[in-house]
């Protein structure tokens, strides 16, 4: 049997099969674009091709992620938050505090020790803190996206940026290029302004991490200047991260169906 | 254009309840008494009072004055989805956009004068301050008297009485504008029929306590705060016993919705205001609110032969009155009796109510393991609705308690 999950985010669309026993068959991430249908297409075309599968052959289909209702196929839909904490189970087995930055939403979740979410929190309503705002801030510094996490090796001051709304960040951002500051300094600022905003969320759900296992999902969790600013700000050795952290929440999903599936027998 | 909302409502389920006389139709005569009351306080027939949540309308009432606390025209605005042309009036005038949208809403109401000009004012300390300075504006903008009742946070002899005196301050100053006194007469039955009203609430709140819950996720919306309007009076006597009789008539004939109570929630103070399927959202994951925190009786019967003290008693009882910890002590047995499984705190944007408080709500909930979600919404403004986030938020919590 073959499952499929698909969590169409407002940055990315990403899609994983799995077989009955978990493993996976293949994946995708695309950039979900103004049309979220073309992207849940396209993704799921390319999890098909990659694997040689034939769409019949799917047994069930979870969506997540905000675009999750839009996904005419699927058998049922979850969200990002209970497809996150499926995921990080089987990617990084033991984890107790999981963060996930998406697009347009930063989680803090604390999972109990069989993996189910007790508890979680969200980011307010505005951007910062979350993918979206350090898109703005590649923007801002003429940099890649992806080349924003190796951006703050070397720095070695502890600039602090006094806004944490993505417009006035932005600007914020412009002004200090203006005055001489450097590309890493303003990098590494940036980085710790996430992780103080990030460790205040998982503060809302476990005020005593000591003894609690920490991972991240999510695109973010490749840019390793925030993963390390996260943990120090939250004062722990390691934030485990899994080798494709954006999947995370796709892979969920098709657990989740295959979980489904198994239940009704 | 309120008053023609108000008469419109009254023409529509009047003659619907025609149709159908021997029906129980709770819900729509509910509505058709607000809606009634309504007109009243647009058509200025009477002596009209603004006030605070926690104003005393049986007394008012008794004193021949139609009176109304001013949040509700704030709530009116938004559940017809006008509130945000009024909303922007106050903001022109330079309210902040991030205060009370319940206060900012009816404020630009009177810039725009959309609300009807009272005959004086009665601000109550509690629930909120940022209410008592709004009608302290209205007093400002209408040029009207403006009376304070200062309700104490402890409930202590010297509370009540301190208290009961404003009451009865309060009964001159009314009897100063309207040119009557009050007749003890028509206190005491005012007083009887809220006690009546009362034994009629507590039997609601007993039904709607059965596993599974009789109610639905609209029925008993906002209800505790709205039908304190009424329970002076004859009319307020008759909804409360035709929700009573509803609610007996599902239990008896099997219409507990129990497919839609695989969770049971407690929302925490008001709810949306706004049309916004929260309530089917929450039947299609199968969850049911069975107990609003507002709706609540926390005062012993009114005695008429010691109306004021009687009545400050029950001003003070009421959740927002005392301080947190009570609310919270309130909050944790409305958990017990209704067997909740978790909370909705709404924490409206502004509200010093809503959100001052939610760490300590939380954990209080927590602690007899009732997890709660804090939503950060607007409950007036849907200008500030961020659709996609609060469902995330709502599903999510559901998949959680399930």
């Amino acid at each position: 049997m073959i499952f499929l999950g698909i969590d169409i985010g407002s940055l990315s669309c990403d899609a994983v099969l799995i077989d009955e026993k978990k493993n996976i068959l293949s994946s995708s991430v695309i950039p979900t674009g103004v049309n979220n249908m073309e992207a849940i297409a396209r993704v799921k075309k390319n999890v098909l091709d990659a694997s040689g599968i034939m769409e019949k052959d799917i047994s069930s289909i979870i969506s997540t992620g905000y675009g999750r209702t839009r996904v005419k196929e699927r058998n049922g839909a979850v969200t990002e938050i209970t497809c996150h904490a499926k995921g990080i189970k089987h990617m990084i087995p033991g984890t107790r505090i999981l963060i996930d930055i998406g697009g347009q939403d930063s989680k803090a979740m604390r999972l109990d020790p069989d993996g189910n979410v007790v508890d979680f929190a969200m980011n307010d309503k505005c951007a910062a803190g979350t993918g979206r705002f350090l898109e703005a801030m590649a923007r801002a510094l003429e940099v890649d996206i992806n080349e924003l996490g190796q951006l703050d090796k070397g720095a070695t001051s502890d600039l602090v940026l006094s806004s944490m709304c993505t417009v006035f960040a932005e600007s914020e951002v412009v002004s200090l290029i203006a005055g001489g500051t450097g590309q890493k300094e303003i990098a590494k600022g940036l980085n710790r302004a996430i992780a103080a905003r990030t460790n205040s969320l998982v503060k809302r759900v476990a005020q005593d991490i000591s003894g609690l296992p920490v991972a991240m999902s999510g695109g973010v969790a490749r840019n390793k200047g925030v993963v390390k600013a996260i943990a120090r700000s939250m004062n722990i050795d390691k934030v485990h991260t899994p080798e494709t952290p954006d999947i995370t929440g796709a892979l969920g999903a098709a657990i989740i169906a295959l979980e489904k599936t198994l239940q009704k027998g | 254009m309120m008053y023609e909302h108000f008469d419109n409502i009254v023409k529509g389920i009047t003659e619907k309840l025609n149709h159908d006389p021997d029906g129980i139709n709770a819900r729509k005569k509910y509505v058709l008494a607000i809606s009634k009351l309504g007109k009243k306080l647009y058509s200025r027939d009477e002596n009209i009072a603004w006030c605070g949540v926690t104003a005393p309308f049986d007394l008012l009432s008794a004193m021949g004055v139609t009176s109304c606390f001013v949040e509700f025209v704030g709530a009116m605005l938004s559940s017809t989805d006008t509130a945000g042309f009024f909303l922007e009036k106050a903001e022109d005038a330079g309210f902040a956009t991030d205060s009370c949208a319940y206060h900012r809403a009816v404020m630009g109401a009177v810039l725009e004068n959309a609300m009807p000009e009272p005959d004086f004012i009665i601000g109550t300390s509690s629930p909120c301050t940022a209410g008592l300075a709004i009608v302290e504006n209205f007093a400002h903008q209408y040029k009207k008297d403006f009376f304070i009742l200062n309700v104490p946070q402890n409930y202590t002899k010297d509370a009540v009485k301190y208290l009961a005196t404003q009451l009865e301050e309060m009964t001159r100053f009314v009897s100063d504008h309207t040119k009557r006194p009050l007749s003890k007469q028509r206190l005491s039955f005012a007083l009887e029929n809220f006690n009546t009203s009362t034994s009629l609430l507590k039997e609601i709140y007993d039904l709607a306590r059965t596993k599974p819950s009789p109610v639905d996720n609209k029925f008993l919306k906002d209800f505790g705060t709205v039908v304190a309007l009424l329970m002076g009076t004859k009319q307020g006597i008759d909804i409360c016993r035709a929700f009573k009789d509803e609610l007996a008539r599902r239990i008896k004939k099997g219409l507990h919705h129990a497919s839609k109570e695989k969770i049971r929630l407690m929302w925490i103070q008001n709810r949306i205001q706004y049309p916004f399927p929260i309530n089917e959202m929450l039947d299609d994951l199968g969850a049911k609110i069975v107990v609003d925190e507002l709706n609540n009786v926390t005062w012993e019967p009114m005695d008429p032969d010691n109306p004021f003290e009687s009545i400050a008693k029950r001003m003070i009882s009421i959740p927002f009155s005392m301080g947190t910890a009570e609310r919270i002590r309130q909050m944790q047995n409305l958990a017990k009796a209704y067997r909740i499984d978790g909370a909705i705190n709404p924490c409206h944007w502004g509200c010093r109510q809503g959100t001052g408080a939610r760490g300590l709500i939380s954990k209080g909930l927590k602690d007899i393991n009732v997890p709660v979600l804090n939503l950060e919404i607007d409950c007036v403004d849907s200008r500030n609705l961020a659709k996609g986030q609060i469902e995330t938020r709502v599903e999510a919590f559901i998949e959680m308690l399930s």
